[in-house]
């Protein structure tokens, strides 16, 4: 199958995050930039399939030049193939997922064929709206499923394993459509010193596309939120004497 | 006017559902609940005694992305409401951002508040696992995911309100994905949302059997019981109790950590916990900044203690 990725450089998710107070925007230039953890699972679920069905993979991005790497990265853990919408604009998501589906019939018009999948994360780390997968297959008249842990080729296209609350849905959807991955039972690989060295082969253009900056939502204050103030740490001789205190603090807080 | 998604389950409507209807008076004169599904008249009803101003029933067979969009659309174009508000549940991110690209709107994703300035409605959205928060304003109909615990139920009160079944028929072309099943793995009903008391266990816990002890104080205080990422991933206990940006977003009166050290991943879904105890054996664990009792020791000694200290002074 011809599988897409559309991937998102976002910050390290492990930094904890600040408002720089002289831009009043997120304070995340220090912080190393990543491919989005969902993304990643996209990328391993769609490289397993791909392994065991055949096919090709191809990774794509709306970024700065840096997101560059990123892809570069995907290079080196499954897809041959990588994109970057080379942009610093400006917009909302349904922006972005506009601008997605451009680059996606930009790149089946070179490649002269159709993509059988389009796999996204089913959110990012940063803003977590969870919105450019759903809105992208809309946009390009896909089906989609959301949210899933799996999948196999079917008669009509793909039996996806969707996550629910309760356990898992098993969805019958026909092909092309759009695929949102949470976090699957296995975690992605690592890239080897030989696949590395193969993707710093893989030549990454940059598409002739230009960004949908009419955007519909805009954010008009970035902050953080009241910090919560930290109450008491005990730790007193013993644990009976700690405990004892913790449990006199409880009740006459009248928690229990 | 606001149109406001009531996700049900076994015919009775989901919380957040009925926590929206505060949001949406918050924004606009009048609150109509759409839910759509068959053999709802519990969750009509209790859209009515919850401040629903309307109530639009839709019958339909079960969950369907597509068709639950061409649905919503359906009305919207019939009723043009300011905005629709959409709880942020699973099906509910499934389908309402499609929904905008759809309408050509706007969509914001985890409303933990709603204000009015300037004559424009704000959304606040959390961003960075809850590091930071950002204001929001939308054009056009916007379609609002709400957060689950961001807004207060209103008080009950027995009303009578009107109930317009609305009959759509979604053409069959338009649903391209189908469930062909649903499975059930998890058997427990984990009510974290609605709990008024949740201790919850993370890595420090150490090994599944010490869950037990987890269990044993929650069940004392009438509660539930939580986990962090770690113990799910390790097969302690089942991801129903996860509490995170990946799991549950919980606001219960008491909130009891138990060996948790503070990952903003998980204390993005318990910060807004009314009073909050730590148990960490690491005095400079981030969960201390959080919590109103901080016990340093090991959870394991800890609470046993607790436990028998709890019974003494109720006693």
């Amino acid at each position: 199958m011809n599988i897409l990725v559309c991937i998102k450089q976002v910050p390290d998710d492990s930094v904890e995050v600040s408002l720089n107070q002289a831009t009043g925007k997120a304070d995340i230039e220090k912080i190393a930039p990543i491919v989005n953890a969902f993304d990643g699972y996209a990328l391993e679920m769609a490289t397993r399939f791909k392994e065991a069905h055949g096919g090709e993979i191809t990774v794509l991005s709306v970024g700065p030049e840096k997101a560059r790497d990123s892809l570069r990265n995907c290079c080196a853990v499954g897809a041959s193939k990588a994109y970057l919408v080379n942009s610093e604009a400006e917009t909302d998501t349904y922006g972005i997922a506009d601008t997605l589906a451009k680059a996606v019939a930009a790149i089946e018009a070179e490649a002269g064929a159709k993509f059988d999948v389009v796999f996204c994360g089913k959110e990012t780390t940063d803003f977590t709206s969870s919105q450019v997968g759903p809105m992208l297959a809309e946009i390009l008249g896909l089906p989609q499923v959301t949210n899933i842990v799996g999948l196999e080729p079917a008669e009509a296209g793909l039996a996806v394993k969707q996550e629910t609350e309760e356990g898992y849905n098993m969805v019958d959807v026909a092909t092309p459509c759009v695929v949102t991955v949470t976090k699957p039972e296995y975690d992605p690989r690592y890239p080897t010193m030989k696949s590395k060295m193969a993707a710093r082969k893989v030549v990454i253009p940059d598409l002739a596309v230009e960004v949908n900056t009419d955007a519909k939502v805009s954010v008009t204050k970035v902050y953080e939120p009241a910090k919560k103030e930290a109450g008491v740490k005990i730790k007193e001789e013993t644990v009976e004497e700690t405990v004892a205190k913790a449990i006199g603090l409880m009740a006459e807080a009248k928690v229990f | 006017m606001v149109l406001v998604y009531i996700e049900t389950a076994e015919g009775k409507a989901k919380n957040v559902g009925l926590e929206m209807i505060t949001a949406a008076k918050l924004v606009s004169d009048k609150a109509v609940a759409v839910i759509i599904g068959n053999g709802n008249e519990e969750a009509v009803k209790q859209a009515a005694t919850f401040g629903a101003d309307e109530v639009i029933t839709v019958a339909s067979e079960g969950y369907n992305t597509e068709a639950y969009c061409y649905i919503m659309k359906s009305l919207v174009e019939k009723y043009s409401p300011e905005a629709v508000f959409v709880g942020s549940t699973l099906d509910g991110k499934d389908f309402a951002p499609r929904l905008a690209a759809q309408l050509g709107t706007g969509c914001v994703t985890d409303v933990v508040a709603v204000k009015v300035e300037d004559g424009k409605v704000v959304y606040t959205c959390p961003s960075y696992n809850g590091n930071l928060l950002n204001d929001m304003v939308v054009e056009g109909t916007p379609v609002v995911i709400v957060r689950s615990g961001s807004f207060k139920k209103a008080d009950p009160a027995e009303r009578e309100v009107a109930v317009t079944a609305e009959a759509i028929e979604v053409p069959a072309d338009v649903m391209r994905a189908k469930i062909a099943e649903a499975v059930k793995e998890i058997s427990e009903t984990v009510n974290l949302e609605e709990a008024e008391v949740i201790v919850s266990g993370g890595r420090g816990m150490g090994a599944a059997e010490n869950f037990a002890l987890v269990k044993e104080l929650a069940d004392l205080l009438g509660g539930v019981v939580g986990a962090t990422r770690a113990p799910i991933e390790s097969g302690w206990i089942s991801r129903a109790h996860q509490i995170g940006q990946s799991g549950k977003i919980v606001a219960p009166k008491l909130y009891i950590a138990c060996g948790i050290s503070g990952a903003t991943q998980h204390v993005s879904g318990m910060i807004g916990s009314d009073y909050i105890v730590a148990i960490n054996k690491d005095e400079d664990a981030p969960i201390f900044d959080i919590a109103n009792v901080g016990i340093v020791g090991n959870v394991l000694d800890v609470l046993p203690l607790m436990i028998e200290e709890i019974k003494k002074a109720r006693a």
